[in-house]
Parts: structure tokens; C-alpha cells; sequence
């Protein structure tokens, strides 16, 4: 009886087996084949699946997704000799332009690419924003008015505000990108100064804005510093949603907006369905299932904002061209961690 | 696989199988290797500002976790296995297996379960508009691990007092110690060996543990090299892991050592079970103890499994792509069971019928990547794929060669203890009824030894189904599995997509269980 129970297990083991054999060969030549196109993602998948969903009804193009963080970008670099990935979703033009300027990228001269405005993409269109993300102070209606909110990102570091605030740790992607463009306006001391400041300063330090949002709804907090979807986001939610929005420094550099875009990857192996897809993106009904999802505000010009968002030529914003950050993505994290702002948290 | 075929009674096992096994131990040390090379090779500059900046910082949190936690457990494993094995505990023998259920449940399933009640946007915050307390502090992150790594010691314990000599009980009696005394005086000091092997379980665990660590977001190595290979550091992530390296040999060795005090620890011949002891008024707070421990460990997060399981079931979440998560899961890990019971086959018959120093060699090494965080293990994996096997890199093979690099040794250790059983006679005796040498291993050895080595397997399988960070490293696009869906989902909160996934593990995970049992 038992030696028939361990034969059946043996025989069903080498079945398994056999299946998973056969499976992994299929994975294997799959991306070889024409027909696939491998995206890695560094963008929450709720807010990516839609569009991949979309385009895999529209083309037939089977969509291989692999969501991933801020490590991805570490993963495209890992493989450039041997590329795996055909489009990299990222959050962040800086880490975009970085990985361009590693030669990890593609140029695209799809005019497709031209309703963008310039200084939302790079100049060989190897990745191109697709919606603002800003800056802004999110407050609490109940606990503070709008007069008397900060008004200037430096004011946070007034101890007047100690344990009022909060912010995300020096890692997230989003604040390495602001502290990059702080520092070509302010310089390395006076943007150490003001981390080192808002770090000793700040009620919390979280590991990224959700959390933020979510206890200055509740009024945990009085004001965070978060990306503006983060604020219409809230609006949204049932509860705890009487905040309101400061945008920075209007009577000065104006706002940091950084965008979350898409990257074309060198050498991937499915080139041609990766510049389909881009070109796909770029459609004003997809360009508002990608901004819309998230609440962001599509940097395309005839996609409307949801209502609540500001119009991204509503406010004064940074100078910088975005491409700019990619240079000093690197020593932005270095003079972060020598701020004394924690990379991670704890 | 080499099959010896040269005589099986001269002392000398076919080149074949020689080979065999020297390629499968260098296999199993490359990855490690890589990270000290990478390591050395990282300069003197990237080293000095990690330790004046990250590595003291990680050190003290690390080593005050991994102490704490092990300390802990240590007593609650102890005082458990004390209770159930030799007291008048009202429901000894049921209480006996549900207290060692917390083992099957992954630490990083019962930090959800944790996260969803205590959490800071939890049940208790909805319900009392405060979570009470920070659930991501250093109290409340050691509890949560103390709580699924107790068994490690409290299994150990239990196998110890059931094997214990009753006799030098009863002769510290005999001389006028009171029952406090005695177990203070004998039974804890012939327990040393079993609560060191059970301790250093739990201090290995919680310096290899990511996912746990990672939700609760309490920052050791593990969780600081996952991070620090996400923004663009490998030369920092493999420092670090060479220090974690250092700090896991370190508690290799106290086991090492433990093991040593343990072998003169025999039962003598004259065996009597040991006697038992009343509780009298002791027994309502033991009581409250066990239930204690089992409500928080088991009921509380196979609970919350179970109901945010059926809110996610209910909501539709088992469809088309939950069955492919889950064929995903079961093919690649079934797949690594069955190559580490076939690449255990020579190493186990090697090591028992050719004692070496090449498979003493072997068979240690073939531990290393079974001590080392998944994290570093997927590091080095990485590296030997981009370099040497680039045309599977970004396939399957790479989860696959982790897991094996990671669980081999326990399909090795469950074929070491069948092998060991099979007396070396039967070879012989099959040999001189003229059966050839090959003959003798397909038709004797291996009939008897696969209970053994599918149990193994089944392990195997189980570890791999569970096992989290090397999956998050090394999945191929399009291959989520279901331990990184239930890292996806909940990390953006949305527990209920989580918890079915959560819920098929932990069914998967409790199959293994007797065997797992019968083993301490």
C-alpha cells in the first residue's frame, strides 16, 4: 500500500516535471518569437495594466509584465549586454535620463512623440513624459487655513513647524528627483542645510506619499510634502478628504514637476512592438486611462485634467528641463544620505 | 547523475560519481563566491563610507533583532515544550501539534495578517480611529517573529524531553531538590544542547528573513541589500552581504559547536518515559499561556487569512491570472523538487558509502546557500547567469538554480536519514549474488531510500512555493508567482487580492507538516 502511495507521488512528480520542462522551453522561446513585448515596471500595475490590457485587445501583442520599484532601473542596467525588456515605465524622468545617458536606451523619432512638449522628453525621444507629477504641499483643512500654510518649500524648515509635517524618506523616487532640481537652483550647501532641517523637523518620515496622504486626511499631520495626485487622490477617498493644496514657491522658482513616462530599451527583443506600443500610449484616450488612473495630470495637450487638477500652465513651474536630473541622480542620493535624511526608513 | 560502475567493494566510488559531485558542490559555492569577489573588488572608498555611515546602524539593528527574537523564542519554545511534555496540561496532546502550526505559516504571511489589524490604516484604526500603538517599532516587529520562529526551539525541546533520561530526575529528587530545583538543575542543563540548536534555528532565520522585516519595515541586512540593489548599488549590496556572510558564519560556528555538546548527550539503555508533573494552581495560568500563544500565532492569521481570502474570493480575484500565478508557483517549484532529488541521490550515496573529504566537503557547502539570505543567493545567481549562461538568463532557470542553491540540503538531510538506515550488508550481499554495481543502486539503494527522498522533494517544494526574495530578484517578466503577489498587493495595500494567494500557501505548507513533525 505504501509502496504504491510513493510510485502514484513518483509518477505524478515526474509528470509535473515533464509539463514544467515543456513550459519553461515555451518561456524560453517566447520572446524570441514575434508577437510579445516585455514591459518592466517601476509604476504601481493598477495604474499600468489598464493600457497593457488595451493594447493587447487592439494589437493581438502579448504583454509580458514585470512590476518591479525604483530596482528596475538597477535591472535594465544589469542586462544591457544582454537586453530582456523592450519598455521600462518609470515614474521619474530622472532615472529615465539616467538610464539614456548609460546607454541603456533607444533613440525613437516617432512624431508621434512631438505633441510633448520638449522639455517633458529627451532629445533623441528615447523616453518621453507622459503625465506631471508636482510637488505641492497637501494640508488639512481642519487643523490649518490656508493663510496660514507655508507658502515657500523653504519655510518647512522652520522649527515653527516641528512635528507638523511629513515626508517621505530621501530614497523615494519622487524626492531624490526634487532634491536633484533644488540643487540647481539652491546649491549643494543650502539644499544639505534644508534636508538636514525638514529631516529634524518632520513628524514623520514614510516610506511613500500613500501613507502621507492618508494621515493628513485623518489629521495625523497638518501638511505632508507629496506629488499632487496624491492630494486628488485623497479628494477621492470617503472619508478624511477635506485637504487642500498648496503649489510651492509661486512668488519665486515655482514648482519641481517631474513626470512619469515611458523609456524605449536598447536591443530589446521585440523593438518594433515596443515603438508600436509608445506611439499606442500617446493616443489621447490612452494618455487619459494613464493619467486618469492615478489622477496625474497628462502632459498631452488636448487631454483635459480631472477636475480637480490644476492645468499644468495653471502655475508657475521649475525652469529645468527635466533631462537635466539625469546627470545628477547619482550625487543628489549621496548628498541626501549626507544630509542626514535616511535613505529608507526604519 | 554518475553511476558508479567500477566494484563496489574496493573503497574507491567510479570517477563518475566523483565528478558528479564536485561539479554540484562547485555549483552550489559559485553564487557565494561572486559576492565576496564583488565585495573585494568594490574599493576601499565604497567601503569606508557604507561602515561610517549604514553598516554600525545596521549592525545594531540587526543584532539587537536577531538576539531578541532569539531570546524569546527560546523561552517561549522552552517553557511550551516544559508544559506539553511533561505537565498535567489539560489538552496536552492536542495542544502539542497546534503549537508547532505557526512553523508552516510564512513570517511574511503573519506580518500581513498583523499589518491588516494593527497596522497604521488597520482594523483597530478603523474601528478606534487610532491603532493604539506603532506596529513598525522594534516591540511589536520582534513579537511577530518571535511568534512564527518559537517552533524551531519548541520542536527541538519537545524531541529532547521526550528522549530525556528520567533517572537523574529522579536521583536530584531523591536528594531533596524540589521540583523548581530539579528543572533548573537537570533538566535545563541537559536541555542546553537542544535549546542551542533550536536558538541558533531562530538567530539564522531572522538574519536571513526579508519579507517579514521588509512589511514591517524594520531595516536589517537582509532587507538593506534587497534595497541597496534597487538603486543602482551592487558593489554596496554585496559588501553588505559579505558583512551578513561574516555574521552568519559566525552563528554556523556557535552551531557547529552546539552540535559538538550535543553528541555526548545519548540516552542510556534503561529508558523510562519521563514522569509528569501536577500543575496544581499553576495549571489556569499555563492555560492562558498556550492559548495565548496559539490565538496570536495560529488562529489570529489563519483568521485574517481565511476572511480577507473569502472577501478577495467573492470579489472575483480567483480568475484566469490567479490560476496562472498559481501554475507559475507550482510548475517551477515542482520542477526544483524533482532536480534536488536527483542531484541529492549521489551526494547522500557518496557520502554514506564513500566517506571522504570530498564529500564531507560537499555536503557542507551544499549548506552555504541554505544559511544565506535568498537575497544574497539571488545576487550571486545574477552574476554566474549574465556572465556564463546568458541565453537563459531572464528564463525560469534562474528562480529554479536558487532554489536549488537554497533547499538542496533539505532534500539532502531527509535522504541522509533514509540512507542511513540501509545497511552497507545489503549492497554486498546483492553484489554477490552477482547483481552488478548499477544494478545494486536502481534496484536496492533506490527502492529503499525514496520515501525518503520524495519527502525531501515535498520539502523542497513547499520552501520553494514560500520563498519570496530571490523570487521578487529573479522572476522573468510575465512570471509572477504566488509569493510575489502577495508581496505586490500588499505592499499597495490591497490585502484582499493578497490573502488568496496567502491562503494557498499556507494550505500547500501545511501538507509537509507531519513529516516535519516526525523529523524533531
Amino acid at each position: 500500500m505504501k509502496k504504491a502511495k510513493g510510485l502514484i507521488l513518483f509518477l505524478v512528480m515526474s509528470m509535473l516535471l515533464l509539463i514544467a520542462v515543456g513550459c519553461g522551453e515555451q518561456l524560453q522561446g517566447k520572446t524570441k518569437e514575434a508577437g510579445e513585448l516585455v514591459v518592466y515596471s517601476a509604476r504601481k500595475e493598477k495604474f499600468v495594466k489598464p493600457l497593457l490590457d488595451a493594447f493587447e485587445a487592439e494589437t493581438g501583442i502579448k504583454v509580458k509584465l514585470l512590476t518591479g520599484d525604483e530596482a528596475s532601473v538597477n535591472k535594465i542596467l544589469e542586462e544591457m549586454n544582454n537586453p530582456q525588456a523592450d519598455i521600462f515605465f518609470s515614474n521619474d524622468t530622472g532615472a529615465m535620463e539616467y538610464l539614456r545617458l548609460q546607454g541603456a536606451l533607444a533613440p525613437n523619432d516617432s512624431k508621434a512623440l512631438e505633441v510633448i512638449d520638449a522639455k517633458f522628453r529627451a532629445d533623441d525621444g528615447s523616453w518621453v513624459g507622459l503625465s506631471a507629477r508636482s510637488r505641492v504641499l497637501m494640508y488639512n483643512k481642519d487643523l490649518i487655513t490656508e493663510e496660514e500654510m507655508p507658502k515657500r518649500l523653504e519655510e518647512i524648515a522652520d522649527p515653527k513647524w516641528k512635528g507638523q509635517f511629513a515626508i517621505t524618506r530621501g530614497g523615494n523616487g519622487s524626492m531624490v528627483a526634487h532634491v536633484a532640481a533644488l540643487r540647481a537652483v539652491w546649491g549643494d550647501e543650502k539644499t544639505k542645510k534644508w534636508l538636514s532641517d525638514i529631516a529634524e523637523n518632520a513628524g514623520a518620515i514614510t516610506k511613500g506619499h500613500t501613507d502621507i496622504r492618508k494621515a493628513v486626511g485623518a489629521g495625523e499631520f497638518k501638511f505632508g510634502l507629496v506629488n499632487n495626485y496624491y492630494y486628488h487622490q485623497q479628494l477621492y477617498e470617503d472619508k478624511d478628504n477635506n485637504v487642500g493644496v498648496i503649489y510651492p514657491d509661486q512668488d519665486g522658482m515655482g514648482v519641481f514637476v517631474n513626470a512619469a513616462g515611458v523609456a524605449l530599451i536598447k536591443g530589446g527583443p521585440n523593438m518594433d512592438n515596443a515603438k508600436k506600443f509608445i506611439d499606442f500610449l500617446l493616443q489621447p484616450e490612452q494618455m487619459k486611462v494613464f493619467a486618469y488612473n492615478s489622477k496625474e495630470v497628462p502632459l498631452h495637450p488636448d487631454v483635459e485634467a480631472i477636475p480637480e487638477a490644476k492645468k499644468i500652465n495653471e502655475y508657475k513651474i521649475m525652469d529645468m528641463p527635466l533631462k537635466e536630473i539625469g546627470p545628477v541622480w547619482n550625487d543628489a542620493k549621496q548628498l541626501i544620505e549626507e544630509s542626514g535624511l535616511a535613505l529608507e526608513i526604519k | 547523475m554518475g553511476l558508479p560502475a567500477s566494484d563496489m567493494i574496493g573503497k574507491k566510488a567510479a570517477p563518475m560519481l566523483y565528478l558528479g559531485t564536485s561539479v554540484i558542490g562547485a555549483a552550489m559555492f559559485i553564487p557565494i563566491l561572486y559576492v565576496i569577489v564583488r565585495a573585494a573588488q568594490s574599493g576601499i572608498e565604497r567601503w569606508m563610507r557604507l561602515l561610517d555611515t549604514r553598516v554600525p546602524e545596521l549592525l545594531w539593528s540587526t543584532l539587537t533583532m536577531t538576539l531578541t527574537v532569539t531570546l524569546m523564542a527560546g523561552i517561549i519554545g522552552v517553557v511550551l515544550a516544559w508544559l506539553v511534555n511533561r505537565t498535567d496540561l489539560p489538552g496536552r496532546r492536542f495542544w502539542s501539534w497546534v503549537l508547532a502550526l505557526p512553523l508552516v505559516i510564512p513570517p511574511y504571511v503573519g506580518a500581513i495578517s498583523y499589518i491588516i489589524i494593527f497596522g497604521p490604516r488597520g482594523l483597530l484604526h478603523d474601528w478606534l480611529g487610532n491603532p493604539l500603538f506603532d506596529l513598525f517599532t522594534f516591540g511589536p516587529t520582534a513579537f511577530v517573529l518571535t511568534g512564527f520562529t518559537y517552533p524551531y526551539v519548541y520542536l527541538i525541546v519537545s524531541a529532547a524531553l521526550k528522549r530525556m533520561n528520567t533517572n537523574f530526575e529522579e536521583a536530584a529528587r531523591c536528594c531533596g531538590l524540589n521540583a523548581g530545583k530539579t528543572f533548573l538543575k537537570v533538566i535545563l542543563p541537559a536541555l542546553r544542547p537542544a535549546i542551542g540548536a533550536g536558538s541558533i534555528l531562530v538567530a539564522l532565520y531572522i538574519l536571513s528573513d526579508f519579507g517579514a522585516v521588509a512589511m514591517m519595515r524594520y531595516p536589517t541586512f537582509t532587507a538593506a541589500i534587497y534595497f541597496q540593489m534597487g538603486s543602482f548599488d551592487r558593489s554596496g549590496a554585496a559588501i553588505l552581504s559579505f558583512i551578513l556572510i561574516a555574521i552568519t558564519l559566525v552563528f554556523l560556528w556557535l552551531e557547529s559547536k552546539s552540535r559538538e555538546k550535543m553528541k555526548f548527550y545519548q540516552t542510556e539503555r534503561n529508558y523510562r518515559t519521563g514522569k509528569i508533573y501536577g500543575l496544581g494552581r499553576w495549571k489556569w495560568p499555563a492555560l492562558v499561556l498556550v492559548n495565548l500563544a496559539v490565538f496570536s500565532f495560529v488562529v489570529l492569521p489563519l483568521g485574517v487569512i481565511a476572511y480577507w481570502g473569502w472577501i478577495g474570493i467573492a470579489k472575483g480575484v480567483l480568475d484566469v491570472q490567479f490560476f496562472r500565478y498559481m501554475w507559475n508557483s507550482f510548475s517551477i517549484s515542482a520542477l526544483a523538487a524533482v532536480i534536488c532529488m536527483l542531484l541529492s541521490l549521489p551526494l547522500i550515496y557518496l557520502k554514506s558509502r564513500y566517506p571522504s573529504r570530498l564529500s564531507l566537503i560537499v555536503d557542507k557547502i551544499s549548506y552555504a546557500g541554505y544559511a544565506l539570505p535568498g537575497v544574497i543567493v539571488a545576487l550571486g545567481v545574477v552574476f554566474v547567469y549574465i556572465k556564463y549562461i546568458p541565453f537563459l538568463y531572464g528564463t525560469a532557470a534562474m528562480l529554479i538554480t536558487a532554489y536549488i542553491l537554497r533547499f538542496l540540503p533539505q532534500a539532502m538531510q531527509a535522504g541522509d536519514s533514509a540512507m542511513s538506515l540501509i545497511s552497507p550488508r545489503l549492497d554486498e550481499a546483492a553484489l554477490s549474488l552477482g547483481k552488478r554495481p548499477w544494478q545494486v543502486i536502481i534496484q536496492v539503494i533506490i527502492p529503499l531510500v525514496k520515501p525518503g527522498v520524495l519527502a525531501g522533494g515535498a520539502l523542497v517544494f513547499v520552501s520553494s512555493i514560500k520563498e519570496l526574495p530571490a523570487t521578487l530578484l529573479l522572476r522573468p517578466a510575465g512570471l509572477d508567482t504566488l509569493a510575489v503577489r502577495i508581496w505586490i498587493e500588499a505592499s499597495e495595500g490591497f490585502y484582499e487580492l493578497a490573502a488568496p494567494s496567502a491562503l494557498l500557501i499556507l494550505l500547500v505548507s501545511i501538507l509537509p507538516l507531519r513529516w516535519v513533525l516526525s523529523k524533531y
